[in-house]
């Protein structure tokens, strides 16, 4: 069984890792690197808790075999606060109470930001759709949602909807 | 025992070759959706694992007025197309937004029950399956493809390595019914396409999936209707016909009976929204 | 005189202690916690509802690259959880580990400790157990009719009740009054038939904890519970050490809702590490969470009203069977919650309630949110309804009518002091729009017109 080198752009760093044969980008990120904001909550690609940005894409790390990832630009929920200044999506949260257990967050904030990058004014309809693939268990949605809208807000201004 | 090998071709003739030489003991995946979350339970132990993320089989085009997808576009590159507008419908049926970055037409193709959300709109589309080997390639009816429960027309040393669309020349519609609005297994699926003339239907797809051992063709449905004007009869007999064909089974998602009655249900929905 | 102190924080909105942590993802659970030399424990789980268990054959296992060693009940000191022993309930029904026999699907019968989760798992496939299918009880009201194959080793399918006082009731009984006399003088009889359904707690964290030998003896385990301290008691309990040779860290539970409370992994952890001298990871797969860890139990409640044409229900009698699946955990409890509860927030003159903990081959029920009183307000709620339709009143009506007010005696004998249902249901009405009739306006908890007090 050979391991193998794969290169790679983690959080704005260039890295090189030693994998073995289809060892997970999670397992990878979790265990060897220590990025644990990355979360495990059912390695099915069901619950969104993994979810990792490839190239500003969600995906489920989970699912994801480092080689897969060779050359890419790979970011975790560590990559998105630049020092002590909190993302406006990481600030929208804490201040909505979008969190309670925090296991769905950095899942949950991962995708808000991918949405936003994509679209800066989303409806509602468009956030609850983007979240779709993530689950939260103790916070019923609202305050999550209302946590994207905000943060919509703050970085692209009161768009028309 | 750990995986021993996983390969990750870059051309679709070093991938069928691998395939060659390792046989039944080389699992295929593409988005590794289906794959991965069974060798991460522990439940599937494969001995070598060969992807085909980078085989440079997702490109997705129009040829000769057919829409040409290979096996690993993903359900988002279904989204971002527009030629058939059906499959974005059928693609935003499956998983959630990661999900469908990851997620393949042609890995579609062997999702288990109730999974197959995509395949059975290619179903109604009359879509066309390439398969290729070391020994050569062919194409056959989507139809075709699907032998029982979980087995499919594949041969040994065989790769799904794309699909020929045509561009629907009926009207098309898309239902899912599921136990959520979106992230959700299916309790079942209707895709269909109905041509008319004159307001009479000369032809009918009508594709059924979740309940069967694979997405299916409702064919005693597609008969009720053709011949006839697509009005509340015809919808009734077609949904009818589709609940006594088709085979529901039990599972976490749904029992038989309920399966068997949405069947009925989505049907007649999805008919009369093709109707108005 | 008191003077009277200026409040700080109640009316301002605080900011969560925890809240910068989940949002850079500096929050640590218990997965994110590992150790130089830690091991994986995974659990042979019983593929079939009932049988005999008649031997283990670790042999293809052992030979699993990575395998460490394996733990049967003859490894642990107390086979027995001794949750509810804690809180005075008796006897304790299940083993930590199953012995000679197996009640329900996913029940853990070996613990398999290896280098890495995927020897774990790959030992635990290959374990072979020699297991006699037995015909399993599925159903409550069949467990209990005569004949019915008895499943539990006191001899009977249900939990026995105040054996404390020299009794042994088959229920929790409640009985206010007369409800026979009362059917009789009622001029409609309404019934119904609710049963819930099972309930996974699904939290996106799943069960697990880390157990670490200490140089000094004693052992460190970082858990999810949510009851850290009672989890100390029992793994203690089942160790045979003292309380103060364990050192529990948690409170960070990534979702609990009542799912936690079982103390499922920590023993087996910790008994891993005492053998093995190493750190030990139990974490439930998504899986285990789902189809072996323990579930909102299922209820099935049978009502009986007798309700006057002004609407007032004068007899409601309750048979409730509570599925508690194969071993108690905490449904004994929850029955005794549900029996105060099930009548409803309305004043009811004769009652009477037998709830019964039931024995089946299915997956253990316990605690979650509401525990025992949620199914309770689902059925009462509903049968209110159908009360409702039946005598021709609106639903609100009916409720207004019905609720008890302060002074009121209920069926458990607690006289009410504390009742605003009427006050919350004017509010109700208000925020939803409702135009309430004046006679319902003008109704407090504090006055009852009609004679019903």
């Amino acid at each position: 069984m050979t391991a193998k080198i794969v290169s790679f752009n983690l959080n704005g760093r260039d890295v090189d890792v030693m994998v073995k044969p289809l060892t997970t980008l999670q397992k990878l990120l979790r265990e060897d690197l220590g990025y644990t904001a990355v979360k495990i909550g059912c390695k099915q690609g069901g619950c969104g808790s993994c979810t990792v940005l490839v190239d500003g894409e969600p995906m489920m790390s989970c699912l994801l075999p480092v080689e897969d990832v060779a050359g890419r630009r790979v970011t975790t929920l560590e990559g998105l606060a630049q020092g002590d200044e909190l993302h406006p999506v990481q600030e929208a949260f804490f201040e909505n109470y979008a969190i309670q257990c925090g296991y769905c967050s950095p899942g949950m904030i991962m995708v808000s930001t991918a949405l936003l990058e994509h679209n800066a004014h989303p409806s509602r309809e468009e956030i609850v759709e983007a979240l779709s693939g993530n689950i939260c268990r103790c916070t019923g949605y609202e305050p999550i949602i209302r946590a994207v809208s905000t943060a919509a807000e703050r970085m692209n201004g009161n768009g028309s909807r | 025992m750990a995986i021993q090998a996983y390969f990750l071709p870059e051309t679709v003739d070093e991938a069928v070759s691998l395939l060659a030489e390792y046989g039944p003991d080389l699992l295929v995946m593409a988005g590794g959706t289906l794959a991965m979350p069974l060798i991460n339970e522990g439940v599937s132990m494969p001995a070598m694992v060969m992807g085909l993320r980078r085989a440079g089989l997702d490109g997705v085009g129009e040829s000769n007025g057919r829409l040409a997808i290979g096996a690993t576009a993903t359900m988002t590159q279904m989204l971002a197309q527009d030629a058939v507008p059906m499959l974005r419908e059928a693609a935003r049926a499956v998983g959630g937004w990661a999900v469908r970055n990851m997620a393949t037409v042609g890995g579609n193709l062997f999702a288990p029950p109730p999974s197959g959300d995509f395949a059975v709109a290619l179903l109604a589309l009359d879509a066309e399956v390439h398969l290729l080997s070391q020994s050569g390639a062919r194409t056959i009816p989507l139809e075709e493809f699907y032998t029982g429960f979980m087995t499919t027309a594949l041969q040994p040393g065989e790769l799904v390595t794309g699909f020929h669309v045509p561009r629907p020349t009926g009207r098309t519609v898309y239902l899912k019914a599921g136990r959520k609005h979106a992230n959700t297994p299916a309790v079942v699926t209707v895709a269909a396409q109905v041509v008319m003339d004159n307001g009479t239907v000369t032809d009918a797809r009508i594709a059924l999936n979740a309940v069967g051992p694979h997405p299916m063709r409702a064919r005693s449905a597609e008969a009720a209707l053709i011949g006839q004007p697509l009005d509340e009869a015809a919808i009734h007999a077609a949904a009818e016909a589709a609940m006594q064909e088709s085979q529901p089974f039990t599972d976490a998602i749904a029992s038989e009976w309920y399966r068997r009655r949405m069947t009925g249900v989505t049907v007649r929905r999805a008919l009369t929204q093709l109707a108005s | 005189m008191v003077a009277e102190t200026p409040l700080n924080v109640v009316g301002t909105s605080v900011p969560r202690r925890d809240g910068l942590g989940h949002v850079t993802g500096k929050t640590i659970y218990v997965d994110d916690i590992k150790f130089p030399d830690m091991l994986h424990l995974k659990v042979v789980r019983s593929p079939i509802p009932y049988g005999k268990l008649n031997g283990i054959d670790l042999s293809e296992a052992e030979k699993v690259p990575g395998f460490v060693r394996a733990l049967t009940h003859r490894d642990v000191p107390k086979n027995v959880y001794t949750i509810l022993t804690l809180i005075g309930v008796q006897p304790d029904d299940e083993p930590v580990l199953a012995v000679d026999k197996v009640m329900y699907v996913g029940e853990p019968i070996a613990a398999i400790l290896a280098e890495t989760e995927e020897a774990a798992m790959e030992a635990v496939s290959k374990v072979r157990l020699d297991l006699e299918p037995w015909e399993p009880v599925l159903d409550v009201e069949e467990a209990l009719k005569p004949g019915a194959p008895i499943i539990k080793d006191w001899g009977t399918n249900y939990f026995i009740y105040d054996y404390e006082y020299g009794q042994a009731n088959e229920c929790r009984k409640v009985r206010l009054g007369d409800v026979d006399k009362a059917f009789e003088e009622a001029d409609f009889i309404v019934e119904g038939r609710y049963q819930t359904k099972p309930i996974e707690h699904a939290p996106v964290e799943t069960t697990g904890c880390v157990a670490k030998p200490e140089p000094d003896g004693r052992f460190t385990v970082y858990t999810n519970t949510q009851a850290l301290f009672f989890t100390l008691d029992n793994t203690a309990l089942i160790l045979q050490i003292p309380f103060q040779k364990l050192h529990f860290v948690g409170g960070t539970v990534g979702g609990g809702f009542g799912g936690k409370v079982d103390v499922i992994v920590e023993p087996l952890a910790t008994l891993g590490a005492m053998k093995t001298g190493r750190p030990v990871k139990y974490r439930f797969t998504r899986d285990e969470e789902m189809r072996a860890s323990s579930s909102r139990g299922a209820w099935r409640m049978y009502f009986k009203d007798g309700v006057m044409k002004d609407g007032r229900i004068i007899a409601r009698k309750v048979v409730t069977y509570a599925d508690s699946g194969a071993y108690h955990r905490h449904t004994p409890y929850a029955v005794t919650k549900h029996a105060a509860n099930v009548a409803g927030p309305y004043y009811i003159p004769n009652v009477w309630i037998d709830v019964y903990c039931v024995y089946t081959n299915r997956q253990p029920g316990s605690a979650m949110r509401g525990f025992g009183v949620t199914p309770a307000s689902f059925a009462v709620e509903v049968q209110m309804d159908k009360i409702a339709e039946t005598v021709g009143l609106d639903p609100w009506a009916i409720r207004f009518i019905n609720a008890y007010r302060n002074g009121d005696i209920r069926p458990h004998r607690k006289v009410v002091d504390d009742a605003t249902l009427i006050e919350v249901m004017q509010a109700a009405a208000d925020m939803v729009g409702y135009d309430l009739p004046d006679e319902y306006r003008q109704m407090s908890s504090n006055d009852r017109e009609g004679g019903n007090g």
